[in-house]
């Protein structure tokens, strides 16, 4: 660097300094926009990247920089016949809205007795939950395939054969998310005032009715939330899926198989293993522009409470 | 009909009127205990009961005789390196070995991450316009399948693609194919991570921020305190009990790490404690997978410790 510029740099580096230090309102709002752009940019950039290669005709996709290189929208019409990826997503859609169920229905009771019922063992149980949800899921991994796969004795009886069936998957899925579903209808639960209990139980109502008549549907907002979380916590998950199937598209298999299979084709076909990713991401981007309120309501809550 | 059925279940009803708080208690969380019982209890006693068997490769079940802790032993002390696909961890060259390798990405991708996260907490806390937009867009990273994370960043760092690996190249900072080197791929390992969790940190913190008491900074502004002040004497006093309890659950997370690495450059070249029980379990070395896998929960175990016991008086604060 010449002697001029670095002269030249520093001068405008003091007149810069001299600036921030005069207006100290205008540099922390040019702060902060730098800050948001850059965050932007890092969160929003491999998105970006997806798209530009799945456009990009097959052929044209080496060494092309951060543009396009043409535009072939043909390309999410052609993926699906390379590999049935809606098949793929539908499986995971339906597993994912099985594991819903069951955890709100075996949830909402336990979080209703969490939240609002005083037993003793309430402390020791809520820990033994997040006990579950410590362990990394290897450490499930054997003994549920034993089981599922059919290859358990309880005393004479086998259990059955589960693999291939979207059973596999949604016992191990309803495992890993029924402790965070309980945390956050708990925190739902303990936060509707006894009052309106104790007047629906005046009224005649049984406890059982009061829960389902008063406390669940004034919960609704909560329940909505548990849905969202287990339902998303689901659809992305990679280690049982990738354990519990055979990746057989008619046997269950999930997006993971639908993603990979592009990976493990010969001939790298990069424009289609983008343009799969891309129709993988759908259906949780339409779920977080829709309900990013009660994502970032379970997420804090779920995490926050554990 | 419903006449008939409701003489029969309003008995029943009627008994569940009676119970006291305890058992009423227990009923409700009945079904969650028998769930929890066949999914997670038994699974995790059977592999622990299987990780003090030996591995039998030609028998009819995967699982030989029992033989308690010697696998333990075998695996720590670096007897079963020649069978796994990278050593659990070895003195001669650190960082092949699984377990270092995973702390390590650990270690690197919380402190990055969390700084991030507070940095992006902190933008997040403002009013601006676009605000629930910019949020919105927050979430995205987390909200994806693991397995379209991993591929993304399989298909930025794939060198025939990628407009960053030459120039990485070319300063010195990634070798020409990232995807067949170690060091790389860990690298890029770390950059999946901190993308990705991010989204969970910052709204975690964020939420503390919420929290803050505002009228604590009319006070700083009065007496005179800079943005700087404010945010070194209140903010982060205020918000470190919610941010301990992010970086703990970050770093569990973080410590299982398996799918992105699968996706992404592959177990081969990453190879990390998660990867190593499932070749091992691949391999039909059922006991050793076991022992593999309770001993990761078990390190995971010793970091939380750490976690709590050096920071005890802020945890306590906050509960």
């Amino acid at each position: 660097m010449s002697n001029a510029t670095q002269e030249e740099s520093k001068s405008f580096l003091g007149r810069l300094v001299d600036l921030m230090v005069n207006n100290p309102y205008d540099s922390y709002r040019i702060l902060f926009y730098v800050g948001l752009t850059s965050f932007m940019m890092i969160t929003l950039f491999p998105f970006y990247w997806l798209l530009v290669l799945a456009v990009s005709p097959d052929g044209n996709l080496y060494g092309m920089g951060f543009l396009p290189n043409g535009i072939n929208a043909a390309v999410f019409s052609q993926v699906f016949q390379q590999q049935p990826i809606h098949l793929y997503v539908f499986n995971s859609i339906i597993i994912a809205m099985l594991t819903v169920v069951i955890c709100l229905v075996i949830g909402s009771l336990a979080g209703y007795a969490f939240g609002r019922v005083d037993f003793r063992g309430k402390g020791p149980l809520m820990l033994l939950l997040l006990i579950v949800s410590y362990f990394p899921g290897i450490a499930y991994l054997i003994p549920l395939y034993e089981m599922l796969t059919g290859n358990l004795n309880i005393s004479i009886f086998m259990t059955p054969d589960l693999y291939g069936t979207p059973w596999a998957m949604a016992f191990p899925f309803t495992m890993l998310t029924l402790p965070i579903t309980i945390f956050i209808l708990t925190t739902f639960f303990s936060q509707i005032p006894d009052g309106l209990e104790d007047a629906a139980r005046v009224e005649g109502t049984t406890r059982l009715g009061a829960l389902f008549r008063v406390i669940l549907p004034l919960s609704a907002p909560g329940v909505v939330t548990a849905a969202i979380i287990v339902f998303i916590s689901v659809y992305r998950e990679f280690f049982f899926s990738f354990m519990m199937s055979n990746g057989n598209p008619g046997d269950w298999a999930v997006l993971v198989y639908g993603i990979l299979a592009f990976e493990q084709q010969s001939g790298q076909q990069y424009h289609f293993m983008a343009a799969a990713s891309l129709v993988g991401i759908i259906p949780v981007a339409l779920l977080v522009v829709f309900a990013q309120k009660h994502i970032v309501r379970g997420l804090t809550q779920g995490g926050l409470k554990e | 009909m419903i006449e008939k059925l409701y003489r029969t279940v309003s008995p029943i009803l009627y008994r569940i009127e009676r119970l006291d708080d305890d058992k009423y208690g227990y009923l409700l969380i009945g079904p969650m205990i028998f769930i929890l019982s066949a999914l997670a209890f038994y699974p995790l006693i059977r592999t622990f009961w299987l990780s003090l068997q030996t591995d039998d490769l030609y028998g009819e079940h995967p699982v030989g005789e029992f033989r308690g802790i010697g696998g333990y032993v075998e695996i720590l002390t670096g007897g079963m390196d020649n069978i796994l696909s990278a050593p659990f961890f070895s003195l001669s060259d650190p960082f092949s070995s699984a377990l270092v390798l995973t702390l390590l990405i650990t270690a690197i991708s919380v402190t990055i991450g969390t700084l991030l996260g507070l940095g992006m907490a902190l933008i997040l806390n403002k009013e601006f316009r676009g605000r629930s937009f910019a949020r919105m867009m927050v979430i995205l990273p987390w909200s994806i399948p693991i397995v379209i994370q991993g591929m993304m960043f399989y298909l930025l760092f794939e060198p025939s693609l990628s407009p960053f690996v030459d120039i990485l190249n070319s300063i010195g900072l990634f070798s020409s194919n990232p995807m067949v080197s170690t060091r790389d791929s860990t690298v890029i390992v770390i950059l999946i991570d901190i993308w990705r969790k991010i989204p969970f940190i910052s709204l975690i913190i964020l939420a503390g921020l919420a929290s803050v008491d505002q009228s604590l900074y009319d006070v700083a502004k009065v007496a005179g305190a800079s943005k700087w002040q404010q945010f070194k004497l209140i903010t982060l006093p205020l918000i470190k009990p919610v941010v301990l309890i992010g970086m703990i659950f970050y770093t569990i997370s973080s410590m299982k790490v398996y799918g992105v690495v699968e996706a992404s450059t592959g177990c081969n070249t990453v190879p990390t404690l998660s990867c190593l029980v499932v070749d091992t379990f691949q391999m039909q070395r059922w006991a050793t997978a076991s022992a593999i896998a309770f001993l990761t929960a078990l390190i995971i175990a010793g970091i939380v410790m750490v976690y709590l016991v050096s920071f005890r008086s802020e945890v306590d604060s906050y509960e």
